[in-house]
């Protein structure tokens, strides 16, 4: 569904991602994962037409994509839950879901948000209050939810667990399975719960300072105890003493 | 009415307008809009031709003089700013086309003002629009018209902004317009719609200002300082401050002239622009926000409360 050729990007004058393949085959679950200022960010605002493109090609059912408008992606199909500032704080928590439901028709837009304050009850609770006056967590949440109410082919997830108790954040990692094999749609998501993520996701892309390091199967690259315990803190069962590499990845910080 | 007040109140909502419609603007597409100086002028100048031509009031007119503002509003976008915002202009780039902008209306509102010269014998340079007004309750007729058409504007603006999906939409866009493009709201409709109100409410301000003011082709040039104090003293960035920031700059001109030349003298007429530049300077020391960096819930809320008695 997205291919990615010889990518280069970044903003302004600043080069960020270097020469990047990816695929996302159409109904996958694609992961991306890799220790903060890697560039997971700005491979989705790459996609997204906000990151700027140097050169390389993006191709979204094989028509590039490359340096078009935000919006005429979302057009496309395309749903992106960014990491930072992903709602809008200063409407209300319904407004934000009318807004997601943008390009749907009213009805259609105020069925989809009804099912969202269903699968996320918060949502309901808070419904007329301003999104900037939610704790993190329900934000998040929100985002989540608003993602979801564009019924889209494609979604790009960054982060998703980032804020979130961990009993909701397992909740949310079911739910993004759930999607692709429910409802079939595609998924590129960046991950910092890496160990997780890797357990659900199809393929997975390691991404450091800007290169891909390590591309196949998701699972398997739970298997490369080195790459893991560089990069992703993620510890070998038996292994005690890595403790010092914990620290290139802390999973709560959120300074993207 | 104390003898200040009926001009007060009709120069006022003028600049209540002028001085929203810079905000607005800015707000949305980061611009500092130049040229409602001269869309202003061409309010004026375009109540002013019709009154003249056919008769009648020249509320009668407003409603053209603002399609006529909306006009000039979406030909500076899609000449100009369009192509600057997509470029991602830095804001003093902006700013600057607007004056060029300005400088051409200003120049074509001049050959207008001769053209109805030569062809009507009519004289624009030296304008008392008042004199086509009515009288009502013992006053002229736009000292209670004028402030009704501003506050109307500004609720039907609210409304817009508040309970339309495109208003939410324009809302969206001014707080996070990575996001609203992301939900499929196209920035340029946002921008677009933005330039028509902000340039119909120019308009509308520059023909409310003439009912107070004499109305010349050079009015909006001398008279956007205070338009645009009255959008500094509303903070900026919030578009009720501003309106209310440029009703206070216009509000306090007229009160301060005629309270301090009884005072201390009329020479003090000569500085009469300084009286409300004082005001907005005085009032950025104390809430550098401005008028919407106030905490009004919190002073009107301990004032209810304790009212109710129950703190
Ligand atoms: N808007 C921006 N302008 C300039 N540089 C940026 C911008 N956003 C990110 N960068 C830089 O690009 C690099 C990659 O940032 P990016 O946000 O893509 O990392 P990330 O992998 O998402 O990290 P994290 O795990 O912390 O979210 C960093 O060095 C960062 O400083
Ligand atoms: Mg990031």
């Amino acid at each position: 569904m997205l291919r990615i050729r010889n990518l280069n990007s970044g903003y302004g004058k600043l080069q960020v991602l270097y020469n990047l393949d990816i695929d996302v085959p159409t109904k996958g679950l694609t992961v991306v994962v890799g220790p903060n200022g890697a560039g997971k960010t700005t491979l989705l605002c790459s996609i997204m037409g906000i990151a700027r493109v140097f050169s390389g090609d993006i191709l979204y059912e094989d028509k590039s994509i490359a340096g078009k408008l935000t919006h005429t992606l979302a057009q496309k199909g395309i749903s992106y839950v960014p990491q930072m500032g992903n709602v809008f704080a200063e409407l209300s928590v319904l407004d934000n879901l009318q807004m997601a439901g943008y390009l749907s028709k009213k009805e259609d837009a105020k069925a989809k948000a009804e099912q969202m304050t269903e699968i996320f009850p918060v949502l309901k609770k808070f419904i007329h209050r301003k999104a900037g006056t939610l704790s993190g967590g329900e934000r998040r949440m929100l985002a989540i939810a608003m993602g979801l109410m564009k019924d889209p082919k494609l979604m790009l997830l960054d982060e998703l667990s980032t804020d979130l108790a961990p009993i909701i954040a397992e909740k949310v990692m079911m739910e993004v399975s759930r999607l692709r094999d429910e409802l079939g749609i595609t998924i590129l998501m960046v991950e910092q719960m890496a160990k997780r993520a890797l357990e659900i996701g199809d393929t997975a892309y390691l991404l450091v300072s800007g290169e891909v390091r390590y591309t196949g199967k998701a699972d398997e690259l739970l298997n490369e105890p080195e790459l893991c315990s560089m990069y992703l803190g993620i510890k070998q069962a038996d292994d005690k003493g890595s403790s010092f590499t914990l620290s290139a990845t802390d999973e709560g910080s959120d300074q993207g | 009415m104390a003898p200040w007040m009926a001009s007060g109140l009709i120069y006022a909502s003028g600049l209540a307008l002028t001085a929203g419609s810079i905000t607005l603007l800015y707000i949305t597409t980061r611009t500092f809009n130049f040229a409602v100086a001269s869309m202003a002028t061409w309010g004026f100048m375009l109540a002013y031709t019709g009154v003249s031509l056919y008769g009648g009031t020249p509320y009668v007119y407003l409603p053209l003089v603002f399609i006529a503002g909306s006009l000039l509003g979406l030909i500076a976008y899609y000449g100009l700013n369009r192509h600057l915002l997509r470029r991602n202009a830095a804001e003093i780039t902006l700013m600057m086309s607007t004056l060029g902008y300005d400088l051409i209306l200003l120049s074509i509102v001049q050959m207008f003002a001769d053209y109805l010269t030569l062809t009507y014998k009519l004289y624009p340079r030296r304008v008392m629009l008042s004199a086509h007004d009515f009288q009502l309750f013992g006053e002229r007729a736009a000292a209670f018209i004028l402030p009704v058409i501003a506050i109307g504007l500004l609720v039907a603006l609210h409304i817009f902004l508040t309970k339309t999906k495109f208003g939410i939409a324009m809302r969206a866009t001014i707080e996070n317009p990575v996001l609203a493009g992301a939900s499929g709201i196209n920035p340029d409709r946002v921008y677009m719609i933005s330039w028509v109100i902000s340039g119909g409410m120019s308009a509308i301000g520059g023909a409310a200002m003439a009912m107070a003011i004499t109305g010349t082709p050079v009015m909006g040039m001398n008279t956007i300082p205070l338009m645009f104090a009255g959008a500094i003293l509303g903070g900026l960035h919030s578009l009720y401050g501003g309106i209310l920031g440029g009703f206070m700059i216009g509000l306090t001109e007229y009160a301060g002239v005629f309270y301090l030349s009884r005072e201390i003298g009329p020479w003090i007429q000569g500085y009469r622009m300084g009286i409300p530049l004082i005001l907005m300077a005085a009032t950025l020391l104390l809430f550098p926000r401005g008028l919407a960096g106030i905490p009004w819930a919190k002073l009107f809320g301990n004032l209810f409360s304790r009212k109710r008695g129950d703190n």
